[in-house]
């Protein structure tokens, strides 16, 4: 039986179909001949029935010998030994229960991941809530979306990653992309850039010459390349030309915004000589480049994990809303501004109540009436819903301190990989009395666990995702899970139950979708009018979608989401000291994705073919840097800072700034680009700094060579 | 406890700056702070004053004072005020209104006027102690009033006058080619006025630029339809009698005899520091109101001075038994901001903390300055430059050893750039036509990171190779043809010497062109050629071309 579903992977959420290839086989034996399903592209608006490289593999990982099929539990000389459910998710219980008693509830954590279901996503969050009583429940989309998130909310009162459709990009004359390198990371998306690098309006901002960078070769757009790190500084010399150069669209301005005076102020002093001198951006082209925005009928602003995952990522995509704003850019059709979500459930899994900061319906879970309704809906008394927890970062610093997290669980998320500063992260990890696993494949993170317990893949499960777009879609299993894995539906259950937990916790997905609309509705993620018949008809389903109506496609055509329907202005500035200049002899670490990975790589370095591809970490570095260093192209090198050291191999290129080193992240162990990064976060929306560590790359000398 | 009275005297980009910073103290009421402003306009960029004289940009684009939010907090902005004396023995500030401002620090932020060159025809005062005694009304705190038809370009007056010759499309004649000289030159031609620039010098911005520089730079402003006159020191006005009996500008005479007519005559001879009310106080003065790194007056703990009016010069036995002090104001908004910032952020933890022995001001100082690198602001002339690039690539200076040049000049395609290192450091460059050279040469500069051995990567940026595989060839094997996908052309090639001889077949084979679909021409051209060169090769033996 073939089932219409989604790729495992990114937000773009392309769909595929993926048809069972012996049913005779049992389900989950390791087979020789092959994956037990056969993955085909199926025409849908954000993929067009393609499919990456990606995609087309995704199925080997269903029956790879890496799959975990029973519970694991550390045995007294410290390795992981296979045990039964019952013993597994005993021994988790009386932990839980005791660490509790011991150290009060908040003494147990929970780190989810945005790769999860609406369904998982939603159900953890209550989970933790209710089940284990505690408030330190964050996820890793902390390291993603929080920064666009807070710039979106601060600005529209709402934060939809893309607030219009993706195929209205196509007839976009100009897409300014600030940071992000889809032609790697979700490749199917660059099928909606071809009318605006057909009007040679396809503008990026990356200070590497990326796949995405040569997308505007030819004629078809221009590629700027700042120094790492300046991404802000440039935004305000193209506000400053804008407002100086008069291409402000003031009946637009006056009738939807406020703020104008104060970021007019706040520009001044940004003129583009200024500009240039700061980001290695001529000044001649911040000067084109705000016309270009301005003469445009059809322009849209995007941003990416590149300008957002830096300590002042706010207030970067801040600024890329306030530029779009001036130029009358959201709520316009044919035009407008996004931010490209980066997990495949990155957009739900903000949604839903994993963030510490809030209840489902992307609730304030400070906001009182919130706190009633949810409560209401669960059925316990608003006061047994703990307050505010602590974001990832803050979380994971409080691991085995007084206080702190002594207990975690880990759902979705491979984070001794994807954390800022992992060298930290791990001896937080140790300093635990208990760390507790959800993962198919042994992470890197699942490695050092004391409980590890065996889920799902994509292509066993049903529920719910929502892509970039704030699209609704289905998720439907096309096979049954091997013996011995389990639903995380069924976990959070059975260990909610042995809790003593009087909450409901549902194991069948419909069922718990069916209790997120109502705890979703009047929120500002709304689903309360979807169901799961209505998906399955084929109806399009994005948010907003209150009880009786048809959805929201498109926001902000008349108003913007805060209580007077204009959007906020806001205006930013540059902070003093937000990160160190880099000395003479530093390079500044950009650290980023490959086509063939994803995320921490747990999944895709277990795909043949993607690791024959890219089987280690390279540091790509300038040819004229190189020949300083004295390094050739693929001599063994180490870069390093005060917080470690990655050891790989150089790869020499040209599409690298001569001040710069670019890792890419998917990699563990000694080639975790995240030894390196900082765990200093952006105040509003505690983001750590991935995009400018300073490093210095030296040649390794290997141990014998040289005699 | 009792505020801190701090009043600041100068209301332009770097009083403003300073005010924004001390806001949070004066909120929290450990600062009580006066502002009097001078002029009677809200603080602008004086930077952008040239855009605004072509109209290139309104005054409210300009602003960076934000009067209102001073005053919610607490402070007093006295717009249109000027102040007259600063008395230190009462440790008051005398105002034009007559009233007094009581103060514990006073902060002189009064900037920088236009020179005025020694002219027939032209008054220039002197500001010397003696007459500043004598004329008090019209010295302090106020410019001189120059000729109809003869403009500086400093404030907003002067700019409105300039606009109105730029939009009347008149002939303008700019005395003087240094940067904001030559700024105004070429942003007025751009906006259709005739404009003529008169200088001494042997080439254009002379102090900053070396003489290959220099000479391509009038090269290119003489091809944006702009006259230079070059050598020629400017000695007299020529008056006209308008209808209406006003004598106006009619001509600039220089010393050599020539005649430079016009309708407006811009002065752009530098600027000088308002220093009159530091010298009627009797605070130490040279260039401008000399202070120490701490911005505090050399004469007085309690007075301190930011931005173009102070010079900075550290009191050591040294200086301070020196008659003439070394440097000058830089003039430039950046260092000027810099001051603001710490100046206003030592007041803050001053008043918030006092010392216990009743101590003054701030401790330590700032960072001494790097050389400032200059800009011309222009559409289509783009100059950067810094440091001393008077050396020529092949001088052997025993007294700078370790010092080295590389040039590139072509001066018919108006393109050069010279860089001077010391060990490989870049310590002062100058690039005309290069943009973005220019803007990678700066931040090297500005991090004092090494320059690449070889010097000519960075002139390629600025060339059609800059992508070293733009213009290379798309049919190279490495060459990526689906990014969906990541299919070579090699795989492709290769896939299609197995039979697969059309897109969907390779589609099938290799996975190129299942993802976007945006390469699937590209593949077609991939196995056309394949095929074409299959068919003249059927041994597929390699041939030499």
């Amino acid at each position: 039986m073939a089932a219409d579903t989604h790729c495992p992977y990114c937000a773009l959420q392309c769909a595929m179909t993926l048809t069972p290839t012996d049913a005779a086989t049992p389900p989950g034996t390791t087979d020789a001949a092959g994956p037990p399903v056969t993955v085909a592209g199926r025409d849908f608006p954000t993929n067009r029935g393609g499919l990456c490289k990606k995609g087309w593999t995704s199925a080997e990982l269903l029956a790879a010998p890496s799959r975990l099929t029973a519970p694991l539990v550390r045995d007294a000389d410290g390795s992981l030994q296979e045990t039964t459910w019952d013993a597994a998710l005993d021994l988790v219980a009386d932990r839980l229960r005791g660490i509790r008693a011991q150290h009060g509830a908040d003494a147990v954590g929970v780190f989810g991941g945005g790769g999860l279901t609406n369904e998982k996503a939603y159900l953890l969050g209550k989970f933790a809530r209710l089940a284990l009583g505690t408030s330190r429940i964050d996820y890793n989309g902390r390291y993603c979306m929080s920064s666009a998130a807070a710039a979106g909310n601060r600005a529209f009162g709402i934060d939809r990653g893309l607030p219009f459709p993706l195929t209205d990009l196509d007839d976009a004359t100009t897409i300014l992309l600030l940071g992000t390198n889809v032609a790697e990371t979700m490749p199917p998306f660059i099928g909606h850039l071809a009318g605006a690098q057909a009007a040679g309006g396809l503008v990026v901002v990356d200070p590497r010459r990326t796949a995405t960078a040569r997308l505007t070769d030819d004629g078809r757009g221009l590629h700027v390349q700042p120094a790492p790190g300046t991404d802000l500084v440039l935004l305000l010399g193209l506000i400053h030309v804008v407002i100086a150069e008069r291409l402000v669209d003031e009946p637009y301005v006056a009738d939807r915004t406020t703020g104008h005076a104060a970021l007019r102020r706040s520009v001044a002093q940004w003129w583009p000589e200024r500009v240039q001198s700061v980001t290695g951006v001529p000044a001649a082209t911040v000067r084109a480049l705000a016309r270009r925005l301005a003469a445009s009928e059809r322009a849209y602003v995007l941003t990416g994990r590149g300008v957002e995952q830096h300590v002042d990522g706010t207030d970067t995509a801040t600024a890329a809303i306030n530029l779009a704003l001036l130029l009358g850019l959201p709520g316009r059709p044919g035009s407008g501004y996004g931010t490209l979500t980066g997990q495949g459930n990155g957009q739900g899994g903000r949604e839903h109540g994993q963030k510490c900061d809030q209840l489902p319906g992307y609730r304030k879970i400070t906001d009182p009436s919130a706190r009633a309704h949810v409560a209401r809906v669960w059925g316990v008394d608003p006061e047994e819903i703990p307050g505010p927890g602590l974001p990832a970062i803050e979380l994971l610093g409080s691991l085995g301190r007084p206080d702190g997290v002594r207990a975690l669980l880990v759902h979705g998320s491979n984070l001794v990989v994807s954390s800022p500063n992992v060298a930290e992260v791990r001896r937080g990890i140790e300093r635990l009395d208990l760390l507790v696993v959800c993962d198919f494949v042994r992470s890197e993170t699942a490695a050092l666990a004391d409980v590890v317990l065996p889920v799902l893949q994509w292509a066993e499960e049903a529920g719910t995702m929502t892509n970039l777009e704030g699209r609704v879609i289905r998720r439907r299993p096309a096979l049954a899970p091997p013996e011995g894995a389990r639903d995380e539906l069924w976990i959070l259950h059975e260990l909610a139950r042995r809790l003593g937990s009087t909450a409901r916790f549902d194991t069948d997905p419909e069922q718990v979708f069916e209790e997120l609309r109502l705890v979703s509705e009047g929120g500002i993620a709304d689903y309360s009018g979807i169901d799961y018949a209505l998906l399955d008809s084929g109806a399009e389903a994005f948010w907003p979608f209150p009880r009786g109506s048809s959805g929201t496609p498109r926001l902000f055509a008349d108003r913007f989401h805060h209580d007077d329907g204009l959007a906020r202005l806001v205006a930013v500035a540059p902070r003093t000291g937000a990160r160190p200049a880099p000395s003479p002899d530093e390079l500044t670490l950009v650290t980023g994705r490959l086509l063939e990975h994803y995320q921490s790589g747990a999944q895709t370095r277990r795909v043949p073919e993607l690791l024959d591809a890219q089987p280690d970490a390279r540091a790509a570095i300038h040819p004229a840097t190189a020949a300083r260093l004295g390094i050739a192209d693929d001599e063994p090198v180490e870069v390093a800072n005060e917080r470690g050291t990655v050891r790989c191999r150089a790869r020499l290129t040209t599409d690298i700034r001569t001040d710069a080193v670019f890792l890419p992240f998917h990699y563990g162990d000694e080639q975790a680009a995240n030894l390196l990064t900082s765990d200093a976060v952006d105040p509003i929306s505690s983001m750590p700094e991935f995009k400018a560590n300073l490093v210095r790359v030296t040649r390794l000398v290997e141990a014998g060579a040289g005699s | 406890m009792t505020p801190l009275r701090i009043v600041l005297i100068g209301y332009g980009p770097v009083g403003a700056r300073f005010v924004e910073e001390l806001l949070p103290a004066v909120r929290s009421g450990a600062v009580a702070l006066t502002v009097v402003a001078g002029e009677p306009v809200e603080a602008y960029n004086r930077v952008l004053v040239a855009e605004y004289a072509v109209g290139n940009a309104d005054l409210d684009a300009m602003l960076v004072g934000d009067r209102d939010t001073a005053e919610a907090a607490g402070a007093a902005v006295m717009l249109g005020v000027r102040a007259t004396r600063i008395d230190r023995d009462a440790r008051v500030v005398r105002l034009s209104t007559g009233e007094g401002l009581p103060y514990d620090r006073v902060v002189l932020a009064t900037g920088s006027r236009a020179n005025v060159p020694t002219l027939d025809g032209v008054d220039r005062p002197r500001r010397d102690l003696a007459a500043l005694e004598r004329h008090p009304a019209t010295l302090v705190a106020r410019d001189d009033e120059l000729p109809a038809g003869v403009t500086a370009l400093r404030d907003l007056d002067d700019a409105r006058r300039v606009l109105d010759a730029v939009r009347g499309r008149r002939r303008i004649v700019v005395l003087g080619a240094g940067v904001l000289g030559l700024e105004l030159a070429l942003a007025a031609a751009h906006a259709g006025a005739q404009v003529c620039v008169v200088h001494h010098g042997p080439h254009p911005m002379p102090r900053n630029l070396d003489r290959g520089a220099g000479h391509v730079l009038r090269s290119a402003i003489r091809r944006t339809g702009i006259t230079v006159i070059a050598h020629s020191r400017a000695e007299a006005i020529g008056f006209r009698t308008d209808d209406d009996g006003t004598r106006r500008f009619d001509m600039l005479v220089t010393a050599d005899g020539k005649q430079v007519r016009g309708d407006l005559l811009v002065l752009s001879c530098g600027v000088s520091p308002r220093n009159e009310l530091a010298t009627l106080a009797g605070l130490r003065t040279a260039t401008g109101v000399v202070v120490g790194p701490d911005l505090r007056s050399w004469s007085d703990p309690d007075v301190f001075a930011i931005g173009d009016c102070a010079q900075v010069v550290e009191r050591t036995e040294e200086t301070a038994g020196r008659r003439v002090l070394p440097g000058a104001p830089s003039g430039l908004i950046g260092p000027g901001w810099r001051q603001a910032e710490w100046l206003a952020a030592a007041f803050a933890a001053e008043a918030t903390a006092p010392q216990e022995d009743g101590g003054h001001g701030p401790e330590g100082g700032l960072p001494e300055e790097r050389e400032p690198i200059v800009m011309l602001k222009a559409e289509h002339v783009d100059v950067v430059a810094v440091g001393d690039v008077s050396a020529d690539p092949w001088d052997d200076d025993a007294l700078a050893p370790r010092r080295r040049v590389a040039q590139w000049a072509d001066p018919e395609h108006l393109r050069y750039v010279k860089m001077v290192t010391e060990d490989g450091v870049l310590t002062g460059f100058a690039s005309v036509g290069m943009p973005r050279t220019a803007a990678e040469l700066t931040l090297l500069f500005e991090r004092r990171a090494e320059l690449p051995a070889d010097r000519s990567l960075l002139l390629r940026f600025d060339g059609p190779d800059d992508d070293p595989s733009a213009g290379a060839d798309a049919f190279a094997p490495d060459a990526t043809v689906c990014w969906c996908n990541g299919v070579t052309v090699a795989r492709i090639e290769d896939s299609a010497a197995c039979g697969n001889t059309t897109v969907e077949c390779v589609g099938r084979d290799t996975r190129a062109g299942t993802g976007c679909g945006g390469c699937r021409g590209r593949i077609a051209d991939v196995l056309a050629r394949a095929a074409a060169s299959g068919a003249e090769e059927p041994d597929g033996a390699p041939s030499l071309a």
